[in-house]
């Protein structure tokens, strides 16, 4: 018993530690206080977000929320998050809203989303060199995805380009995309199937004509942010701050910056429009 | 003086009795072995006269202390904790395997329990512990490790190890039956210089002419019971007890 | 991005996978040793306890664990667990080793005979003291190659953390490499676990040498 009890103290005072230095790692920050805006995002996942090369953190969407947050006079908390783990950092509220080029489409239900401000396609990335020129090619090739992407989404069975991925010769799922174009690279998989602001940076960022965008997309889809179901009030508050930001051109410069141009759905004139589907969407909800 | 005393010594273990009902003392300068075959309960008794096996029944006692009492009803009730750390002191005990830390070089082997669990002076205990290894004829080997030891320097080493705590009756549990049959003898010479000095000593052997000779009192044991003790030359040479003889005939 | 700049962001993610592993050392060690008491304890519920828990540690994915280990607090209690992943990394790592040391002390400890015990009872060592000075230092011995293999496991094993976007190392090279479309954040961390474990083996060799002096 004596050593049953001793077991416990040092449990008990081995976890006291542990949180001691934990919150003196983290810099203890009031974690609680309303004003501290803890954005989740996936660090790999250029250009919305990604590690720049001083080492912080930055992309399309990373800009958008600090302009956002800049705007509401809130402080920012950027945490990257392992997209497998997504779900159970927002519920834990150890993140306030995923932004990271999260698609809305076949997730409607399960998060608060914000008006969608880019519209995503999914698109075919391949070897310059490939021969494959239309979807249709890709019969009895080796494709590579994304575990937890939209392109998984809609490739897999049950997925609405479910019937294209029966003509592949091998569906590969890999945990980041970057392993996916080392593959590509190496000649592994023929194709990747991807988002189309992700796969325009690869191409631009590699040799020219390395790689190419087949044009017939597989899918277009949208993205938003996603908070918490219940978190409509903040969802709002975000929301109505990234709308100004429409209206003062800081998002469409952004967009120009990251070359997402092509993609972004919102518009000065068009906002009210916006505004008033969000005000339609909790009777939907 | 009675150095040891044990009355009506019961152990079982499981529902093997071991030890029916042994009875035992020990003067001082006396010098007693207990011979028998394999399976007698010899070794037992030793264990329970140096407290590494708690006897069910019986009386345990040193110098007039109680290690443990029978309660009246056939139950050893042992003293304390405290009072057993005292009793320990008054004995030391010779493995077959000797039991050397391996870790500790020879001298430390010898000086740690005088100076960790006796408190004694460190300087003091090791000009004592290298007068030992003299008297063992190991006083080169004090750096030494027991693995690279010979089987008999090892046992010498540990008969120096437990005279170094001073006991007043020295145990020894067959302390020659690991060893190869040529370095008997080391041990045996060890053992009789020791009873030259009349150092009160229980030796548990195999060995009957050693037995006989460097002994004042014989038991025979055989079946957890004393079967005959008595005089050392009449034991071996001339046993009244059939079991007696048909043990000793092996020899 | 020059190699250069590569390495200085990525020697963040080094320092921070050194913490890892130091601070895991340092609580799963003891943790391990009271582990392997209880699982040696004559009392059946304490020893079943260790039982259970070093074949539930032992046998479920390390990643489950770190999973749960933070995550727990808000499902089981509903707590804020903002600032906790630094903390649930450790807390996680060390549970999970003090199983796997748990098991190497007990094989170590069980392995030293009997009569090392009675030779120290006899000379009236108390039992603390036949523990920390004749049962230790030979288990110490005993079990430093198996040691030796589980603190290598334990420095590749930090790149888990990941699970938690704690940003040591490989979580850091995964995110550059991401954004640079380059493998060469990954050859670093090769490089980087390489030498790691180059150095703890060394390391431990020194300490089996000089546990050497006897057999």
């Amino acid at each position: 018993m004596k050593k049953f009890i001793a077991l416990l103290l040092v449990a008990v005072m081995t976890l006291t530690m542990f949180t001691a230095c934990g919150s003196t790692d983290d810099g203890g920050e009031a974690a609680t206080d309303a004003t501290v805006f803890k954005m989740g995002f996936d660090a790999e996942y250029p250009p919305y977000s990604y590690m720049a090369d001083d080492g912080t953190y930055t992309g399309f969407d990373i800009e958008m929320a600090q302009a956002v947050c800049k705007e509401l006079g809130w402080e920012i908390e950027l945490i990257p998050i392992d997209w497998d783990a997504k779900d159970a950092e927002l519920n834990s509220g150890a993140i306030d809203c995923i932004w990271s080029g999260f698609t809305i489409n076949g997730r409607e239900d399960d998060y608060a989303w914000s008006v969608p401000y880019v519209d995503n396609s999914q698109v075919i990335l391949t070897k310059g060199d490939s021969g494959i020129a239309t979807p249709a090619d890709l019969a009895g090739k080796k494709v590579g995805v994304q575990i937890g992407t939209s392109a998984l989404e809609l490739l897999q069975e049950g997925g609405k380009c479910a019937d294209l991925a029966a003509t592949f010769g091998e569906l590969l799922t890999f945990n980041s995309y970057n392993t996916a174009f080392v593959e590509l690279e190496a000649g592994s998989v023929d194709a990747v199937a991807i988002d189309i602001g992700v796969a325009k940076y690869q191409v631009n960022s590699r040799d020219e004509g390395a790689y190419v965008i087949l044009d017939e997309a597989i899918a277009t889809e949208q993205y938003g942010v996603g908070f918490r179901v219940a978190d409509t009030d903040l969802r709002d508050q975000i929301q109505n701050a990234m709308l100004k930001l429409v209206v003062d051109g800081t998002y469409a410069e952004l967009a120009e910056k990251y070359e997402l141009t092509d993609f972004i759905c919102l518009q000065a004139g068009t906002t009210e429009n916006a505004v008033d589907a969000i005000e339609e969407e909790p009777a939907a909800e | 003086m009675k150095i040891l005393e044990i009355n009506n010594c019961k152990k079982q273990f499981g529902d093997l009795e071991v030890l029916k009902d042994i009875s035992l003392s020990v003067e001082q300068g006396q010098v007693i072995s207990i011979i028998g075959p394999s399976g007698s309960g010899k070794s037992t008794l030793l264990r329970c006269a140096t407290l590494l096996e708690t006897m069910d029944g019986g009386d345990l006692i040193y110098l007039g202390q109680y290690a443990a009492k029978d309660d009246g009803n056939g139950t050893a009730v042992y003293a304390s904790d405290q009072e057993l750390k005292q009793i320990r002191m008054n004995f030391g005990l010779v493995f077959q395997n000797f039991n050397l830390f391996p870790h500790y070089s020879v001298l430390k082997n010898i000086m740690e329990a005088p100076v960790l669990v006796q408190k004694r002076d460190k300087a003091e205990v090791k000009a004592e512990a290298m007068e030992l290894l003299r008297k063992m004829g190991l006083e080169d080997k004090a750096d030494a490790y027991p693995y690279q030891l010979s089987g008999g320097q090892q046992q010498r080493v540990s008969i120096a190890r437990a005279l170094a705590m001073k006991p007043n009756i020295l145990f020894f549990d067959e302390p020659t039956s690991a060893l190869d049959p040529e370095l008997t003898g080391e041990i045996l010479k060890v053992i009789r210089d020791l009873a030259a000095e009349k150092m009160t000593m229980v030796i548990v052997t195999h060995e009957m002419a050693f037995a006989r000779d460097v002994s004042d009192h014989i038991i025979f044991m055989d079946g957890g019971v004393i079967v005959e003790q008595g005089d050392p030359q009449q034991i071996i040479n001339d046993p009244k007890e059939e079991r007696t003889k048909a043990f000793l005939s092996r020899f | 991005m020059t190699f250069a700049t590569m390495l200085e962001q990525m020697s963040t993610g080094m320092l921070r996978t050194v913490g890892i592993f130091v601070l895991t050392l340092i609580f799963s060690m003891p943790l391990g040793m009271l582990v392997a008491f209880a699982r040696m304890s004559k009392n059946r519920i304490i020893k079943n306890i260790a039982r259970i828990y070093i074949s539930v540690l032992r046998g479920t994915p390390l990643m489950l664990q770190l999973l749960v280990v933070y995550f727990a607090p808000f499902y089981i209690w509903g707590a804020n667990i903002g600032g906790y992943r630094f903390a649930a990394v450790i807390i996680g790592f060390a549970l999970n080793y003090a199983a796997y040391f748990a098991e190497i002390y007990r094989g170590g400890i069980e392995s030293i005979p009997k009569g090392q015990y009675e030779a120290a009872a006899v000379l009236g060592y108390t039992k603390s003291q036949t523990f920390m000075r004749i049962v230790l230092p030979q288990v110490a011995k005993n079990i430093m190659p198996a040691v030796t293999n589980e603190v290598i496991t334990l420095v590749k094993d930090t790149s888990l953390a990941f699970t938690l976007a704690y940003q040591e190392v490989f979580t850091i090279g995964k995110q550059i490499a991401a954004a640079q479309t380059s493998f060469m954040p990954f050859v670093i961390a090769g490089v980087f676990y390489y030498i790691a474990n180059a150095v703890v083996a060394f390391v431990m060799e020194i300490f089996e040498k000089k546990m050497n002096y006897y057999r």
